[in-house]
């Protein structure tokens, strides 16, 4: 089942665990100490930062899940993250592969056009994204919302996934052309397969800031009813003081998801690493 | 006979149910006080009780993004009925526009606020008031008392006896200062605070009108004299952040807090158990006034789109009421500039005598009307000073240079 | 290398269009095309372009005024202070790049070579290493504020217990440690993402090629800067040029742990802060003016997008295609 190795004999090995060990220290220690400060209360987070929570209260979670309706901001951040990811996967995909497999005049120029929106703070546009948005219908609807981080996720997305769909031989393309497979054919049964690792890596890459943004939906969801997670946890980001042992406690809970869902999708994702190596 | 008279009952229903539904007003009012929250909507209900027909509902966006929120609705004609609005520079950046209603005209009460509080919220380009002012607040000194009762010391009055109170709270192995560096605009307030002891109550009016500006002796002296306070800082303090100052006086591991008036909900909700009381800043020498810096924090608007001026309008008249000021007191724990309100927590009353002897603040209320402001200039300077990076002459002569490209007053 | 485009010869799809090869070929390509264009168009492209015109007027607070052409460009260019904290903000944006560049991509780059040899743990190493990718940024950086506190924090307290006392500092409010600290935040927060694209850029290279290297008798270090590092191109691509566009359009990480003023006294100050309390303004201190920060975004994304051309022309000059 080693499909390589690059041939480290000699006693490196006992050097990479150490190196791999290490780091491994250095991410999860702090993960640990957050996830600990979520059972501490907030002069406990400054009095004993370091050590056990005193007592193992759930009294911060309870407090989020008063405070804060959390179940439903739930429901609407999976909602709206759910939709951006799958436009996103969607259009980049199509985007990609015509870009990457097709040699056509402008390809070049599309590819940037589409790379440009990487490069400004989408930030800028929310004022007049308000206004258009207004006249579409679509302020305080989480359609909107799906639709500004489709596009925002579009340019990383065409990036990421031109790069590796342009790194796949012809031979099988031409082989089902020869068949006489069509386009779409070859596109679904052949070449999306072959991608997966980058689709995982475009869906996590776009997940994450999605599910965690609170601007857009500060600007554009001014319903409760439709308010997102993290946006519903700013409740607790007072003016002047914040109640930090709650909020990071919301944060966490809020995080945890996430986590899941990569923790799951890490397996398909290094079997779709390996089968790429073994082919 | 029966078919035409089940037709007019029908009719009368659907009227009154119709007119029901048409009386009822629904208004959206627009908050950065998130922490506010639950009092605000007490405050409304009563309202709501009083003025049946009229349901308002309290909005409320982070304040750091509350700026961004009130642009692009506005802009769009898609914001609340009733807006808070900050006061000053911030507030001209919303009531130039034309987006705010005047006011002066549809809510006489304002005739009776105090001046200094209304100009807060005065267009100076037309001389018309778009807002109600709700709270001012001021500059002063929180310290524990029980810290305090232990050593034995009483509130200091001097600047050289605050200096000897400092020193005996540390030999005693406690912070006496808690504030840091760390947080810009709390710099600007720790400057604030102890500064129109040294430059005077009658600088402000001074380097307003431009007889003098920020390389005055005054100005800088009072700079100078800050640098004396770092043995008595947090250690690190350049690293101390609000958060972490507020924690520290909090907790009883520092004895003094430098802040606002706004502190006292916080430090009550923080930790209640905590035992303090305020002082003004300490005066220069024996015998002279204790002054203190004070602003208004901001004031209640009306949308010039809504569509519901009117009970908006009514709305806002009644946050001029005195009877809406002393639930604001009281529930709120802010300086309310409403005159005839009663201040029956005694920190706010003392706050109110404090005020006897006010100086505007003088960035804020003076200098914040364009880029750069002098607060961020101010903002900026403030930590390499207390590093030790620059000195308080070339923080003056910065500062004034800045305000300078654009306040005609200095540039002569 | 094999001709990527292989319609030029191919038969046509069977049994699905009778149009023709050309016309069935351009309808193929407009049904992939047509739909992601018209999205990105209408909910990006018109957007930015209608805030980019915003630049070419004077704007007095939230209220467009009459139009002003390049005053903007020239008032954050020529004027001061604004002058000093555009070039102030711009080298500390290089800064950012650069060690981003060896800390963090550099780290990954290693990991991955490591992690491709498919050690004992590999999987375990990988799901972890990627985790703090999957949190949010804001936990991540009011955390880590919390940790690098001088008084509670949890690296101070550390230093000391080991006898580091020394080094004990306020590392968020020091100018000179400031910025470090947060590029080292964020590179411990982005690490495993770099680490997973280049792990699955080694992962594709055919075994072949290593076994045949190694019958040659080469060793380590050849195998690694003549298979490993030229084969894996489109990796490091993908990577520069994210970590580029990332470095200057940095914000979020500063916004929670330093400030939108670049604290201490602009010492962490960059072009994405700058950008957004220049265009909305920064509740306690100073004004917004939106023409100036629609200038500001302006210069950002023309400068971005110069290098990212010239960076794309020269790395994909190196990718090679497998076949």
């Amino acid at each position: 089942m080693r499909p390589h190795r690059p041939g480290i004999r000699w006693t490196s090995s006992s050097l990479i665990q150490l190196l791999l060990i290490t780091n491994t220290v250095l991410v999860l220690y702090p993960i640990l100490m957050m996830g600990l400060s979520a059972f501490k209360s907030t002069p406990e987070l400054f009095r004993n930062p370091f050590g056990l929570p005193e007592n193992w209260n759930l009294a911060n979670f309870i407090k989020v899940w008063e405070r804060t309706n959390f179940p439903l901001y739930f429901r609407n951040s999976l909602i709206v993250t759910s939709g951006a990811v799958l436009l996103i996967l969607v259009l980049g995909v199509m985007a990609a592969y015509a870009l990457a497999r097709y040699r056509f005049r402008g390809n070049e120029l599309l590819y940037l056009f589409f790379l440009s929106g990487l490069m400004i703070p989408l930030r800028l546009a929310v004022i007049p994204l308000f206004i258009q948005l207004k006249a579409m219908g679509l302020i305080n609807n989480h359609l909107g919302l799906i639709c500004i981080y489709g596009a925002q996720g579009l340019p990383s997305a065409v990036f990421i996934l031109t790069g590796f769909l342009r790194t796949l031989p012809s031979d099988l393309e031409d082989a089902a052309r020869i068949d006489s497979a069509s386009e779409l054919q070859i596109l679904l049964r052949i070449m999306l397969p072959l991608t997966r690792p980058a689709l995982v890596i475009v869906a996590i890459y776009n997940l994450v800031p999605v599910w965690n943004d609170f601007f857009f939906p500060l600007v554009f969801l001014q319903k409760e009813s439709l308010k997102t997670l993290p946006l519903g946890l700013t409740v607790f980001m007072g003016q002047y003081s914040t109640d930090w042992a709650v909020l990071f406690a919301g944060l966490s809970l809020a995080a945890l998801p996430v986590v899941v869902v990569y923790i799951f999708m890490s397996r398909q994702f290094i079997a779709g690493l390996t089968a790429g190596a073994l082919k | 006979m029966k078919g035409t008279l089940r037709t007019l009952l029908i009719a009368l229903l659907v009227a009154v149910i119709g007119g029901l539904a048409l009386a009822q007003t629904k208004l959206t009012f627009w908050s950065w006080r998130v922490e506010d929250a639950d009092e605000y909507n007490q405050i409304i209900a009563d309202y709501q009780a009083a003025h049946p027909g009229v349901e308002i509902e309290f909005v409320t966006f982070q304040a750091s993004d509350y700026a961004t929120a009130l642009s692009a609705g506005l802009s769009a004609g898609e914001a609340g009925d009733i807006l808070q609005v900050r006061a000053y520079g911030a507030f001209e950046t919303v009531a130039e526009p034309g987006f705010l209603l005047p006011l002066d005209d549809k809510v006489p009460e304002l005739q009776d606020f105090p001046e200094l509080a209304v100009n807060g919220e005065r267009l100076r380009s037309d001389g018309r008031v778009y807002a109600v002012p709700f709270a001012s607040q001021t500059l002063l000194i929180y310290y524990n008392t029980d810290t305090f009762d232990q050593l034995g010391l009483t509130p200091p009055e001097t600047w050289d006896e605050f200096l000897a109170t400092a020193q005996t709270i540390k030999d005693a192995g406690i912070i006496p200062i808690a504030n840091g560096t760390a947080t810009a605009w709390m710099d600007e307030v720790f400057t604030g605070m102890f500064a129109p002891n040294f430059y005077g109550p009658e600088f402000f009016d001074e380097v307003v009108a431009g007889e003098t500006d920020f390389t005055d002796e005054r100005f800088v002296g009072a700079l100078a004299k800050l640098l004396e306070l770092r043995p008595y800082m947090a250690p690190d303090f350049a690293g101390v952040d609000y958060a972490t100052a507020q924690n520290l006086f909090a907790n009883g591991l520092a004895a003094m807090f430098v802040g606002g008036s706004w502190e006292i909900a916080n430090f009550r909700d923080l930790n209640p158990d905590l035992n303090f009381d305020i002082m003004p800043g300490p005066a220069a020498a024996a015998g002279q006034p204790r002054l203190v810096s004070s602003f208004l924090d901001g004031g209640y608007a009306v949308n010039a789109a809504s569509k519901h001026q009117q009970e908006a309008v009514e709305f806002v008249r009644f946050l001029a009421t005195k009877q809406f000021g002393q639930q604001f007191v009281d529930l709120l724990s802010n300086v309310s500039p409403i005159p005839g309100v009663e201040f029956n927590d005694p920190l706010l009353a003392k706050i109110n005598d404090f005020n006897q002897n006010a100086t505007p603040y003088v960035f804020l209320v003076g200098f914040r009307y364009q880029s750069p402001t002098g607060s961020t200039l101010i903002q900026e300077r403030l930590p390499g000073m207390f590093a030790g990076d620059i000195d308080p002459a070339q923080v003056g002569r910065e500062v004034t240079d800045g305000i300078a490209t654009y306040y005609q007053p200095f540039q002569d | 290398m094999a001709d990527r485009s292989s319609n030029k010869s191919s038969p046509p799809a069977a049994g699905t269009f009778r149009l023709g090869r050309r016309a069935g070929r351009i309808l193929w390509l407009a049904c992939l095309l047509v739909p992601p264009i018209l999205f990105f168009v209408v909910f990006l492209v018109v957007p930015i372009a209608s805030a980019l015109i915003y630049s070419l007027f004077e704007w007095q607070g939230i209220a467009r005024a009459g139009f002003a052409g390049l005053a903007n460009f020239r008032q954050l260019l020529f004027e001061q202070p604004w002058q000093d904290w555009t070039t102030n903000a711009f080298w500390h944006n290089v800064i950012v790049f650069i060690t981003l560049m060896i800390v963090q991509n550099g780290v990954a780059l290693v990991l991955a070579y490591v992690l491709g040899g498919e050690p004992r743990g590999t999987r375990f190493y990988q799901v972890v290493f990627f985790l703090p990718v999957t949190l949010a940024l804001v936990l991540v950086g009011f955390q880590w504020k919390l940790f690098l506190n001088p008084l509670f924090g949890v690296v101070n307290k550390l230093l000391d217990a080991v006898g580091l006392e020394a080094l004990s500092q306020p590392w968020l409010g020091q100018t000179s440690t400031a910025l470090m600290t947060l590029i080292l935040v964020n590179a411990w927060r982005w690490l495993g993402f770099p680490t997973i694209v280049f792990l699955a850029g080694i992962r594709t290279i055919p075994r072949e090629y290593f076994e045949a290297a190694r019958l040659d008798g080469a060793n380590e270090w050849h195998v690694a800067r003549h298979i490993t590092w030229p084969l894996i191109a489109p990796a490091v691509t993908i990577i520069v040029i994210l970590t580029f566009i990332g470095s200057f359009n940095w914000f979020d990480l500063p916004f929670v742990m330093a400030g939108l003023d670049g604290p201490p006294g602009k010492a962490t100050d960059v072009l994405g802060l700058y950008f957004y309390r220049t265009a909305f303004g920064e509740v306690s201190a100073g004004l917004q003016d939106f023409g100036l920060g629609s200038a500001l975004a302006v210069l950002m994304f023309l400068f971005i997008l110069a290098v990212s051309i010239v960076w794309t022309r020269v790395l994909r000059g190196r990718e090679v295609e497998l076949s």
